[in-house]
């Protein structure tokens, strides 16, 4: 394996997609249940709001940030020259996503301890 | 860390293997002795002629440019001959050189590079000149901006370590590479070259250019500090726009034969 | 070619909708409830804009998921049963997703 920075982002970037794509049709699937009304919502969405699934959304999260981050910073490799700066702008995605990761992981991860 | 005309006992770490007797390859480790001076590629030679003559590898040029000798040290690619020792020890003091990954290997150090070079010729990597009556007469001209935007890369020595560092070849040995799109780069920018639209067509294909996932493994391989990653970006904005291009070049060989722009 | 611009295309779109519906669904932080996502999709242009975000989202995961399994070298050959089966996965999905979408105005 040659194991570089760009091989992590890509590895990375390729586990929260697919895990993603997952996600995104399970989500269609359960909003989906509100044409039945109000109950029917309810009750696919107690399902979704179980102790795992709310740690599952501290994951999702993480995914999401870091699939966007990470694409962000290809749309910069795409549109400039920068390929020279590519190690430090690894770095500073990685970075903004640890960040962002906290401030909206915390929340959630709090809120799926507290239960209810 | 020997000074000049020191030496210094050092362990080199070498995958072997022999497919007619081992069932997998296997690390040796030899003791050599070496100098601050000594290449990667005098170790081996060293070590072939003290230690075990059987050692079997790829060399030639012994100064970089003939790029038979790419292997991967301590887990990365790069030239044995360009490269000493004594920057390469690992904290255990060690170095470890083992075959281009991802290819098959045919013995020792050496591996079948077939994939590499039918790839290679997939991008048609000669020049195709215009025809006869589109030519110039005189010599061919291009101006100095032209010659900067190819960005070295006609000093590609296709020694393969960007080829085998690539994860999209490691997945999938249909994609091009990064070695022959670098060479279709250079090829599509020539202002001498006859056929971009052609090339874009190869190259903005299903094996081409889009199958990259930007990973930039061959950069950091690249023994002559070349930059595929950015060959590739380019053809693929290139090759969204090919027959345009290939218009603007049709123009522009108009003036080949004065050096100045149309 | 094609997948490769649709997928940039997409991303540049979700970068700013994923944003969006973020802060619209999620903040303030807590229980979802039916009723709130109700009052929202009542509103014609949350639909329009929840649409669209369907749409490029599952552009998006389709052809994320035919790359990765493009990239197999073992897959290649079933590349056109590949684009079938993404085409009417994602025509039944953005059908039902639509159907959901729409369906609000009903309540
Ligand atoms: S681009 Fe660099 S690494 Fe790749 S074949 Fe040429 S010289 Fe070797
Ligand atoms: S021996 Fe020629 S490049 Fe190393």
């Amino acid at each position: 394996m040659y194991k570089t920075t760009g091989f992590i982002s890509f590895l990375f970037r390729r586990v929260s997609g697919m895990a993603l794509v997952f996600y995104l049709f399970m989500h269609i699937w359960v909003i989906g249940s509100a044409t039945g009304g109000a109950e029917a919502f309810d009750a696919r969405m107690a399902t979704v709001q179980a102790p795992l699934f709310r740690l599952l959304e501290v994951a999702l999260l993480t995914a999401v940030v870091y699939h966007g981050f990470d694409g962000i910073r290809l749309l910069i490799v795409h549109w400039f020259k920068v390929t020279e700066y590519r190690k430090s702008l690894f770095y500073a995605m990685f970075v903004l996503f640890i960040l962002v990761s906290i401030v909206g992981g915390v929340p959630l991860l709090l809120f799926a301890l507290e239960g209810n | 860390m020997a000074k000049n005309g020191q030496t210094q006992n050092v362990t080199i770490r070498v995958q072997r293997f022999n497919p007619d007797v081992d069932a997998k390859p296997y690390l040796a480790s030899y003791e050599i002795e070496a100098t601050a001076d000594t290449t990667l590629l005098d170790a081996l030679e060293q070590i072939k002629a003290t230690l075990d003559g059987s050692l079997t590898f790829r060399r030639s040029c012994r100064h970089a440019i003939c790029g038979s000798c790419a292997m991967n040290v301590n887990g990365r690619n790069m030239l044995v001959c360009n490269r000493r020792v004594n920057a390469l020890l690992d904290r255990r003091g060690r170095v470890t050189i083992r075959p281009l990954p991802y290819l098959p290997i045919i013995k020792d150090l050496v591996v079948d590079r077939t994939s590499f070079w039918e790839q290679y010729l997939r991008v048609k990597p000669w020049l195709i000149p215009p025809e006869n009556g589109a030519a110039p007469a005189g010599e061919y001209r291009v101006l100095p901006a032209e010659v900067e935007a190819l960005k070295m890369a006609e000093t590609c020595i296709m020694c393969g370590a960007c080829y085998s560092a690539c994860q999209v070849v490691a997945m999938n040995k249909q994609y091009i590479g990064p070695h022959a799109l670098l060479k279709a780069f250079l090829r599509v920018l020539d202002p001498r070259d006859a056929a971009p639209a052609e090339r874009l067509e190869i190259v903005g294909g299903d094996d081409g250019v889009f199958r990259c996932h930007t990973i930039f493994n061959c950069i950091d391989a690249c023994p002559k500090g070349l930059d595929p990653t950015f060959a590739i970006e380019t053809l693929r904005k290139l090759a969204q726009k090919r027959l345009a291009f290939a218009a603007e070049r049709v123009e522009r060989q108009k003036s080949l034969g004065t050096g100045r722009d149309a | 070619m094609r997948v490769f611009v649709m997928q940039r295309l997409t991303a540049v779109a979700l970068v700013l909708f994923l944003t969006l519906h973020m802060i619209v669904v999620h903040y303030p932080p807590g229980h979802l409830d039916f009723s709130r996502v109700m009052e929202r999709l009542a509103n014609p242009v949350w639909k329009v804009i929840d649409i669209l975000f369907l749409l490029a989202v599952l552009i998006h995961a389709l052809t994320g998921a035919y790359a990765v399994l493009m990239d197999v070298e073992r897959v290649t050959p079933y590349k056109r049963m590949l684009v079938g089966t993404a085409v009417l996965l994602g025509l039944i999905a953005f059908a039902y997703g639509t159907a959901t979408i729409l369906a609000f105005n009903t309540f």
